[in-house]
């Protein structure tokens, strides 16, 4: 069963086009992740899920109900806002209360299910305090806890993260998935951070200019895009995009290297592509190269290390490439290393149509 | 953005009506009963309602009183206005810093702001009485001898009694909004002015002026279109007089509605003064934009 | 308002200042003085040459008259007419500017119009207002007024709350909306609480608007709902002795408004700076 089904979905703006027709189904208990830049239309696709936007064309059914004309009230959603949206002049207590109260819930029920989301959430000793009396990050968990109180169908989640610093935010993340696995709710959440889209979702959605660029698991995005633009959007560093052409079963980049063509792909003798090496996939090379593999001699031009990692910069193929080694494999500019690309994690995009091979 | 979904889509009109209701009916129906009234043949003596075609209007023109009460409500205002707003802003400046028992003191200066406009021509009425007032008591100590000065009647004098009370009573509402408008000026930049080397009025004019002039044209602007419509104080300390001396459009208008019941004529002067401040009005808000 | 100086100065400029500042405070204080003074006097004291500076004793009256003779009853009238209005001009008003603000109703030509209705000349108002209220038979009624009063409020309390309402973030009404309130509970749970101060400042100063208007007064009432500020000039022009009574008549109808200041005065400066800034 489908907790929420989204059909032929559309919204305008005037003569802007926010979303351009999205179909997507969610099935119960899953957690699904919008993700985008911004300016994707996945904000607007959200509240037009909560009823907080007029869908222009297209069904929005929760619960198996068709909702697209219902009040948001109506919909049996929860939603997470981006600044939190506490009631400076209610304390924590009233705020998780405020939906309870609205849905005249008897207050012995009200009490006991305010105190269980705020054990939940470890926010139990704070039940008194007002919210400008509380951290960034204890107003979120207050905001998380108005939500979960409900006891919702349906739980939205927008930009949740985005106000929190770096520290937090990590923390945060892992607060949300083990509510997650304790609720076992459906949940739609929005972010710009592909990291959080990795780390979070059992499904990521991809949108761009309105449109779901690409649907699957985390893993299935990120090492099967179906799309450059979804290729380049997922993964840091970024993947690297070098021009080329097939010739003869092997990948011929512009300035003449040969790499070999990876097995299974159906690309036509001649024909111009893109290449896609995800920094992982290049590493400095061991003894003997493994099937599928190439193995080069470059020059490094730049080195950031990260910590655990490196980041190198060689050149390749007429451009600059990035790759991540290992920490202390390479420690300084124009140090003299042999590769080792991993062709058959490469990706081939038709540079036509943008889509992968 | 707006955030409105299809079952409440009627909502917001159900929330302004009740208000565009009451302004129609105190906005837009003068406009037409007057617009209507001023091309008949209406006074509250007769019963003749025959239509008069555009008689009233060229009445206008050629109704010096009605010029000459437009000039004084000018003259009132060309004078009074630039007083108020340059002492206003001056106790603005004197009021800024630290000042001890601050508080208190502005609470006292605003009292004449609050007050009916009625009140305080009563109160000047009694300040200015010859006799028994203390005004020119006081003009009497620095003169050296009794000064019997007829402020409210003397033609030489009933303009600056008027003009002294509009002052009096304004003034602080004038220094109420520039001392907010002063205080909201970020300090870094008059600071930065100041190490630059700027003297005070190159940082007055360059920095504050600047950060000020939206307050401030407001500012002007309500008090500018209050002093065009003068009544009360006038009511109250001359009723226009000596003879028309004092008259302003206002207090024509009423005496010509009112006491000479030319309901057709007064309705072409309450056109014409609704229709010219529409037209002006609206103009300055878009201008300042004051309606975003 | 901060304490942190503009210029530095010395104190001796402190000084200086604070003396040019109490003597602006005793010129724009003295008269309402002089009208306090004055109600508080034996007639033989009003009209004493040279005047007398302070009452010898404080003496009531001067009021006892005005209730002896029922004319005080003028400020139970405008207490009605004035609080009565301001009422229905806030709550007209505050869902008016919620309107305006929130679902750009009628875009901004609307918004336009409705602040140029704050700057129309009364008198122009008044006259065809009063020829229609004849035809009503509301002249002179309760009724006929508080409408005026409110219609007349209106573009004030409407041109404040929007800058108020504003102020308020979206995400809290639609988190509102979504929990399970209707849009009329969403202005009676958060639009209103997060508007308070914004309330408070706008209905002080349309209560001391209507309670301070004369001439709608003057024009629209007679006898039965006739406000102070007519009876105090229904005093004028008549013998001195009536000096006693305008100053009672005005002390009378200006104690309410300084009350009302008073009490509510921190709302009152953030109210004033508000409303002009946002304009």
């Amino acid at each position: 069963m489908s907790d929420l089904k989204l059909t032929g979905l559309h919204k305008h703006y005037g003569t802007y086009h926010a979303v351009k027709g999205i179909d997507l189904e969610v099935p119960s208990g899953e957690f699904t992740v919008l993700v985008g830049p911004s300016g994707c239309g996945k904000s607007t696709l959200l509240r037009t899920i909560a009823g907080l936007e007029e869908a222009s064309a297209g069904t929005v059914e929760i619960g198996g109900k068709n909702v697209t004309w219902a009040r948001p009230r109506d919909r049996d959603i929860a939603m997470v806002f981006q600044n939190y949206a506490l009631y400076p002049y209610l304390n924590v207590y009233e705020n998780i209360a405020f939906g309870l109260r609205a849905r005249r819930v008897a207050s012995t029920q009200i009490d006991k299910r305010v105190k269980r989301a705020a054990d939940m959430l470890g926010i139990a000793q704070l039940l008194d305090r007002f919210p400008r009396e509380l951290s960034g990050g204890q107003r979120q968990r207050v905001a998380i806890g108005r939500a979960i109180v409900r006891d919702a169908l349906l739980f939205l989640f927008d930009e949740p993260l985005s106000n929190l610093d770096a520290q937090l935010r990590d923390d945060m993340r892992v607060e949300i998935k083990r509510l997650h696995h304790e609720l076992g709710r459906t949940i739609i959440y929005v972010t710009h951070d592909q990291i959080e889209a990795m780390t979070l979702a059992d499904r990521i959605a991809l949108l761009r200019d309105g449109r779901i660029e690409q649907l699957g698991t985390p893993l299935d995005l990120f090492e099967r895009p179906a799309t450059r633009f979804v290729a380049g959007f997922l993964g840091s560093p970024k993947m690297n995009f070098l021009s080329a052409t097939i010739e003869a079963g092997e990948v011929i980049l512009r300035d003449g290297t040969r790499l070999p063509l990876p097995a299974a792909r159906n690309a036509i003798n001649g024909q111009a592509v893109v290449l896609g090496l995800r920094p992982q996939h290049i590493a400095k090379a061991g003894a003997s190269a493994a099937p599928g593999h190439a193995q080069l001699a470059a020059t490094v031009e730049l080195v950031q290390p990260t910590g655990s990692r490196v980041q190198v910069n060689i050149p390749l193929g007429g451009i600059s490439i990035t790759a991540e080694f290992a920490a202390h494999e390479v420690t300084t500019p124009g140090e003299q290393v042999r590769i080792d690309i991993d062709m058959t994690r490469a990706v081939l995009i038709d540079p036509q149509t943008d889509k992968v091979i | 953005m707006t955030a409105i979904a299809h079952p409440d889509r009627n909502f917001k009109y159900w929330l302004i009506s009740p208000a565009i209701f009451l302004l129609l009916l105190v906005g837009l129906f003068p406009l037409i009963f007057s617009l209507v009234v001023s091309f008949m043949r209406v006074t509250m003596l007769e019963t003749d309602t025959s239509f008069a075609g555009l008689a009233n209007y060229a009445q206008l023109f050629h109704d010096a009183r009605l010029w000459q009460s437009l000039l004084h409500t000018v003259l009132i205002m060309v004078i009074a206005l630039p007083v108020e707003l340059l002492l206003g802003l001056a106790m603005a400046y004197l009021f800024l810093d630290r000042l001890p028992g601050r508080q208190l003191l502005v609470s006292l200066l605003v009292l004449p702001t609050i007050i009916s406009p009625i009140v305080a021509g009563a109160t000047w009425r009694l300040l200015f009485d010859n006799r028994y007032g203390p005004i020119n008591q006081i003009i009497g100590w620095f003169a050296g001898h009794p000064v019997p000065a007829l402020w409210t009647v003397n033609p030489g004098l009933v303009y600056p009694a008027i003009i002294f009370c509009e002052i009096w009573q304004w003034t602080p509402f004038m220094f109420l909004i520039l001392l907010a408008a002063l205080s909201n000026v970020d300090r870094s930049l008059t600071e930065a002015a100041e190490i630059d080397g700027a003297r005070f009025w190159r940082s007055f004019r360059y920095v504050v002026l600047p950060a000020i002039f939206p307050v401030m044209s407001i500012a002007i602007l309500i008090r500018g279109l209050d002093l065009f419509r003068i009544f009360d104080i006038i009511w109250a300390l001359t009723a226009g007089g000596p003879g028309t001396m004092t008259e302003t459009i206002s207090v024509y208008t009423y005496v010509q509605g009112f006491r000479q019941f030319e309901t057709s004529y007064t309705a072409a002067i309450a056109f014409l003064v609704i229709a010219l401040l529409t037209v002006i009005v609206t103009w300055a808000i878009r201008r300042m934009g004051l309606a975003k | 308002m901060k304490g942190v100086p503009f210029h530095r100065r010395k104190e001796t400029k402190l000084v200086l200042r604070y003396l040019i500042a109490a003597f602006l405070v005793v010129i724009f204080v003295f008269p309402i003085y002089w009208l306090f003074a004055i109600s508080f006097k034996t007639p033989a004291e009003i009209f004493a040459f040279p005047p007398v500076w302070y009452p010898k004793s404080i003496q009531f009256n001067n009021y006892a008259v005005l209730f002896k003779d029922g004319d005080a009853k003028t400020v139970g009238n405008s207490l009605v007419l004035a609080s009565v209005s301001t009422l229905f001009a806030m709550i007209f008003g505050t869902i008016a500017a919620y309107s305006l603000v929130r679902f750009k109703t009628g875009g901004e030509n609307l918004a336009v119009w409705i602040i140029s209705q704050r700057m129309m000349p009364p008198v122009a108002i008044a006259f065809p207002i009063f020829l229609f209220y004849v035809w009503l038979g509301w002249v002179d009624t309760y009724i006929g007024l508080i409408i005026l009063y409110t219609a007349f409020s209106l573009p004030y309390v409407i041109w404040m709350m929007r800058g108020y309402i504003e102020e308020i973030p979206l995400e809290l009404e639609e988190s509102a909306l979504i929990d399970g309130c209707n849009r009329w509970e969403v202005l009676w749970k958060v639009v209103l609480p997060m508007a308070r101060s914004g309330l408070f400042a706008t209905a002080v100063f349309t209560f001391v608007f209507s309670w301070n208007d004369f001439l709608f007064a003057l024009i629209l009432t007679r006898t039965e709902v006739m406000t102070y500020t007519v009876q105090v000039t229904h005093y004028f022009g008549g013998q001195s002795n009536f000096w006693s009574k305008i100053a009672a008549m005005s002390v009378l109808g200006t104690i309410p408004v300084f009350i009302t200041v008073a009490t509510l005065q921190r709302y009152l400066v953030r109210g004033i700076s508000m409303g002009a800034v946002k304009g």
